[in-house]
Formats: C-alpha cells, sequence, structure tokens
C-alpha cells in the first residue's frame, strides 16, 4: 500500500466519490424514488421550471436533504478535526475524543436529557440538548486546554493525561445521571451516545454547516504549518512558526467543530480516525493534500455508513454510530495489521 | 298489479332506497376513518387489537409485544427513534402512539408529509384510559365498543376493590422487581405502572422511591417485603423466581424467598400505560396477596 496518488487525481477521485455518496444519500432509502424523480424534485427545490411529484419533493426537501447536508456537514468536521488533532499530537492514532470534546459534549448531552425536563421553558426544549452538548463540548475541552498550560506554553503531554482524567470524570457523572435517571430517560441516553442523523432539521443544519464552514476554511490555511510541526515543536519554532498560538487554534477548531457535530447528531465514532489514517496511506502526509483530502473522504464515508444504517433495517433504522464503528474498526485493525504500524 | 302488490312494491322500492342512502353513508363514512395505522407502543398496539383494529395495522414499535400475532407484522424500530422515511414508505394514513413516542422532529416531518400522527397519554390514571379509548374508538369507527370496553376495565377493578375493601386481611408489604433472568433487579418505585397495579391488587408497595431504580439487596431485606412480585423480560413463569434467587443469594433469608411468596409477572404488561390486561393481572395477583379473598362476583369480562 505504498502507492502514493498525486495530488490532483486524488482530490478528482474524492470529489467524485463525495458526489456519488451525496447522490446514493438523495436516492436511497425507504421510500422508492428513481433518479430521475430525485433530480427533478432537486431542481424543483432550486426553483428551476421543472415538474416533480409532490410526495418527491417532500421527502426530498424535508426529509433527504437536510439529513445529507448533516452528514457531509458531520462527516467533514471530523474528519478534519482528526487531521488537526492528529497533528497536535504527533501521533496517527490520535482522536479528537483525546482532549475531551466528545465525552464533554456527552457529559452536557446527559444533563441536557436527564434533568433539562424540570428547567428549562417549553419553547426552548427542543434547543437545549444540542446547546447543552455543545457547551459541554467546548467547555471541557477548555479546561484540559487550561491544564496543559504551564508558563506560557501548552504542554501536550499534560494535555492528553488531563484529556484522559477529565474524561473518566465526565464518564462517571454520565453515569451518575444515568443512575437517577429512570428507564425511559436511560434509553434516550443510550441512543444519544450511539449518533444519528435522524430527523434532520433546516434549524439545527445552519449553525452547524456555518461552524464547518469556518473551520474547513481556517484549517487548510494552516496546512504548511502543520507540515513544519510535524519535524517537533522546537524544530518548528525554530523555522518560525507561532506554535503555542498555532496549538491553541487546532484546539479552538477542534472543539468548537466537534462540539457542533456532536451536539447535532450525536456520538460517531472512527470517521476523525479512520479517514485521516487511510488517506495518509493514500496520499501521504503533506497536509496541504491531507485536509481537503479528509473533509471529501469524511463526509463521504459518513453518507455512505448512513445510507446503509437507513436501509438496513427498514421501516426502522440503526444508530449510525453503530455502523460507523462496527465498519470502521474491523477495518483499523486490518490497517494495523498489515502494516504493523 | 293489485294494490297491495303495488304497495308493497313501493315500500320495498323506498326500503331499497334508504337502504341504500344507509350503506353510502356508512362507506363514506368509513373512508374518512384512517385505513392504514401505524402503532408505536406496547398498550395501545395491544387496545388496537383489543377493538378490532388488527387489520388496519400496517406495522407496529419494537414495544409492541402483545399479543402474538404482532410478532410477525414489520416493526418501525423503537418508539422513541422512529424513523420518518420508513414509515412514509409505508404509506399510513394514521400514527398512533404514546407519549413517549418521537423523536420530535420525526413527528414533525411525518405530519408535514401529510400523515396523522396522534398521541395518547400513556399516565396510569383511568380518566386517561378512558379519553384514550374514546379516541381510538372514534378512529376505528368502533365508539361503543370501546365505550364497552372501558366500561368492563373499570367495573373489574371496582369490583376487585369492593371486594379488597370487604376482606379483613391487613394489605401485604411488596416489592416489585423488573430484572433481565434475575440480574441487578429494578425496584418498582412509587410513581410507576407497576406500583399501580400493587395498589389495586390491594398491595402496600415498599419502595417510596419515584421511576425504576435498582436497589442492592441488603435494601431489598431491609425493607422485608412479604410477597416479591417478579417482571423478568427474560423468563416467563416461575423459572424468573428462582433466577433471582440464585443472583441474589442475599435474598434467600428474606421473608418472602422464605414462604415461597414469589410470584412471576409478564413483563410486557409494565409498558407504556394501562392496557387491557391489566384488571386480569390486578385479580391473578389481589388472589395470590389474599387466599380468602372472595372470588370474582357475577361481573366476567
Amino acid at each position: 500500500m505504498s502507492l502514493r496518488l498525486q495530488t490532483k487525481p486524488l482530490l478528482l477521485g474524492l470529489g467524485g466519490l463525495t458526489v456519488v455518496s451525496v447522490l446514493l444519500s438523495l436516492t436511497l432509502g425507504p421510500l422508492n424514488l428513481a433518479l430521475v424523480d430525485t433530480l427533478r424534485a432537486l431542481a424543483h427545490l432550486a426553483g428551476l421550471p421543472v415538474t416533480a411529484s409532490e410526495q418527491a419533493v417532500l421527502v426530498i426537501g424535508q426529509i433527504r436533504l437536510p439529513r445529507t447536508l448533516l452528514g457531509i456537514a458531520v462527516g467533514a468536521v471530523l474528519a478534519i478535526t482528526g487531521v488537526a488533532i492528529q497533528a497536535l499530537f504527533r501521533n496517527p492514532l490520535a482522536d479528537p475524543g483525546l482532549i475531551g470534546v466528545s465525552t464533554g459534549a456527552a457529559l452536557g448531552a446527559a444533563f441536557a436529557i436527564c434533568l433539562g425536563g424540570m428547567a428549562a421553558p417549553a419553547w426552548f426544549q427542543p434547543y437545549l440538548l444540542s446547546l447543552c452538548a455543545f457547551a459541554g463540548g467546548v467547555g471541557v475541552t477548555a479546561i484540559v486546554y487550561r491544564l496543559g498550560y504551564r508558563a506560557g506554553q501548552t504542554r501536550v503531554g499534560i494535555m492528553l493525561l488531563a484529556g484522559i482524567a477529565i474524561t473518566a470524570m465526565a464518564a462517571a457523572l454520565i453515569g451518575l445521571l444515568g443512575y437517577l435517571a429512570d428507564d425511559a430517560t436511560l434509553r434516550q441516553l443510550t441512543s444519544w451516545n450511539l449518533g444519528s442523523l435522524n430527523g434532520a432539521s433546516y434549524a439545527r443544519l445552519w449553525p452547524l454547516l456555518l461552524i464547518v464552514l469556518a473551520v474547513a476554511a481556517w484549517l487548510p490555511r494552516r496546512a504548511a504549518a502543520l507540515n513544519v510541526l510535524l519535524l517537533g515543536e522546537s524544530e518548528a519554532r525554530h523555522l518560525g512558526i507561532e506554535v503555542e498560538r498555532l496549538k491553541a487554534e487546532l484546539i479552538f477548531c477542534t472543539a468548537l467543530g466537534v462540539g457542533a457535530a456532536v451536539a447535532a447528531a450525536g456520538l460517531i465514532g472512527f470517521i476523525g480516525l479512520v479517514v485521516p489514517h487511510l488517506l495518509r496511506l493514500l496520499a501521504g502526509p503533506d497536509h496541504r493534500l491531507l485536509l481537503p483530502a479528509s473533509l471529501l473522504g469524511g463526509a463521504s464515508l459518513l453518507l455512505l455508513a448512513d445510507t446503509i444504517a437507513r436501509m438496513l433495517l427498514t421501516p426502522a433504522e440503526l444508530p449510525l454510530g453503530i455502523v460507523t464503528a462496527l465498519l470502521g474498526a474491523p477495518f483499523f485493525l486490518y490497517l494495523l495489521i498489515r502494516r504493523g504500524i | 298489479m293489485s294494490r297491495f302488490a303495488a304497495h308493497s312494491f313501493s315500500c320495498a322500492k323506498a326500503l331499497i332506497a334508504a337502504t341504500s342512502l344507509w350503506l353510502l353513508a356508512q362507506t363514506s363514512q368509513a373512508a374518512e376513518l384512517p385505513q392504514r395505522w401505524v402503532s408505536a407502543g406496547g398498550s395501545v398496539s395491544e387496545w388496537i387489537v383489543e377493538l378490532g383494529g388488527e387489520s388496519r395495522l400496517v406495522a407496529v414499535d419494537t414495544t409492541s409485544q402483545h399479543p402474538a400475532s404482532l410478532a410477525k407484522m414489520p416493526k418501525i424500530g423503537y418508539q422513541r427513534q422512529l424513523s420518518a422515511e420508513g414509515i412514509l414508505a409505508l404509506r399510513p394514513d394514521l400514527l398512533v402512539g404514546s407519549e413517549e413516542m418521537g423523536p420530535p422532529p420525526v413527528l414533525d416531518q411525518l405530519r408535514r408529509a401529510s400523515v396523522r400522527v396522534e398521541m395518547l397519554s400513556s399516565k396510569p390514571e383511568l380518566p386517561a384510559l378512558e379519553n384514550n379509548l374514546k379516541q381510538l374508538g372514534e378512529w376505528l369507527g368502533e365508539p361503543v365498543q370501546a365505550q364497552t370496553r372501558f366500561a368492563a376495565f373499570r367495573d373489574d377493578l371496582n369490583n376487585l376493590s369492593n371486594r379488597l375493601a370487604t376482606n379483613k386481611d391487613a394489605a401485604p408489604r411488596v416489592l416489585l422487581l423488573v430484572g433481565g433472568a434475575g440480574d441487578r433487579p429494578l425496584v418498582a418505585g412509587s410513581d410507576t405502572l407497576g406500583s399501580w397495579l400493587l395498589t389495586q391488587a390491594g398491595a402496600d408497595n415498599v419502595a417510596t422511591h419515584q421511576g425504576y431504580k435498582p436497589l442492592s439487596s441488603e435494601m431489598l431485606l431491609g425493607l422485608d417485603p412479604a410477597f416479591i412480585v417478579i417482571a423478568d423480560r427474560r423468563i416467563n413463569g416461575p423459572a424468573a423466581a428462582q433466577a433471582l434467587v440464585a443472583q441474589n443469594p442475599g435474598l434467600a433469608g428474606s421473608r418472602a424467598v422464605r414462604e415461597n411468596h414469589l410470584l412471576p409477572l409478564d413483563a410486557t404488561l409494565l409498558v407504556g400505560g394501562l392496557g387491557p390486561r391489566l384488571p386480569a393481572a390486578a385479580e391473578e395477583l389481589a388472589q395470590a396477596f389474599r387466599p380468602n379473598l372472595t372470588a370474582t362476583a357475577a361481573h366476567k369480562p
């Protein structure tokens, strides 16, 4: 697997894959719609003078399109922040979860699910879960970052350990909330923890899309600096990189991006780990290529996994986190064994 | 043609006209009733079947396990994790479920796709049940049947509580455990359907917490129940009691175990509001709690 693809063919290939997965995600579903109907409905929704069946317009416009957009945003941001975290820790096995953002978001969500009913007014209820999850993710990451910050310097090693400790503590708090919860609440908690794109709506989509666009626009600008960081922190400093600032940016982008993704779709594992890893094997460690490639790869892999999650058990559906982990983990093991990382 | 014949002929004509009008009215009314139903909620599905609506069900959720004939139906997943498109693909006229049905965004999507979405209360209270049955009866076109069924449900419970009132035995102290193969049982707290059932059966629920919570064997011993009712999700019948004692040796010394006062209960009875089998279950429990309770009076469902 030592083939290194050229920049252009790889990005074109991934772009093609993304288009195909978007079309699959829009066309496949428990309701049978032909590709032609899907395209007609899309054209109709875009305001073109095309007639489309009312049902197709409704299904595409209200159910599949927001879901597909959510999938693109979540997959892209999980993969690209995976690259950022792996660069930060200079370890290809790092995952955004290391700095506590996923568990923090899960803790926020657990608070909202278990205690939200009594605290928040009714009009606020639909937004409560997402906001708590986002705040939890960003908040816990901020604590981990602060703990790793010593004398004007972010110690990545200390951050890693602090992340592990804070994650364990957050997990214990989630356990406590789960213990206090009744059966039905517990069930809701479990299903949230497994992640899903089910019930995607435009209202929840826009904030996420804005954050993802900002992160996706920012990180590639720092690609050259990330390449230098691979050499080591002091080397990068000698080469004129503002390392502390770069690290802070990486953590900020990850907290924001993953926090928003988890808030919108729950915990979805392995995308942030497997996609950058796989693409590093295909494209090499150059971040100028790796970042945009992961963006496209993450979006398409998540969409494909979601399509499987939707189709497998119709008319019910599988939580997406189960599919990504079931597909991602064995693949990751295969890579481990093949390459002997 | 004699006058009599002519008269009867015109009578027959009028009768045919009236009959066809009536038939027309019936069919037009039937056309307005939802024909394809999806039900999400154990007791809701059970009531639909009870009121003769099984043929209209096109799919149910995973909590709808009773009666057994529902097992063959397409499953739309767990009631709280419905999928809009999966349900739309079944082309239902009506999605009916308990308050636990969700998630809300999916229900919104279904409403926008002009599926009628109706939620019924899952509160363990008779007024809630009366209202639920009234609604179901209307939607099924069986209002009288629904009313009769509710009256029977209420009368059975009243009948039992009257006999309990004349019974001189003290209300037994009872714990209701929900478990899987005896492992880590959850205790039904004071606001649960399980507790409601114990009260109807003339027992005193010794657990005072809210909801279903795990309690340690020591706590269970400390509460000293005279009876333990076991709703086991994996084992039915008396084997559930054996599994409970095997998994929780600490219970072996308790009064309920020593006196072999362990009663199995069908766990599907406790899912999602008052279901049609509850009066019978309450009767059975009451008989077990008080062996000298007078048998059911004249009224029989």
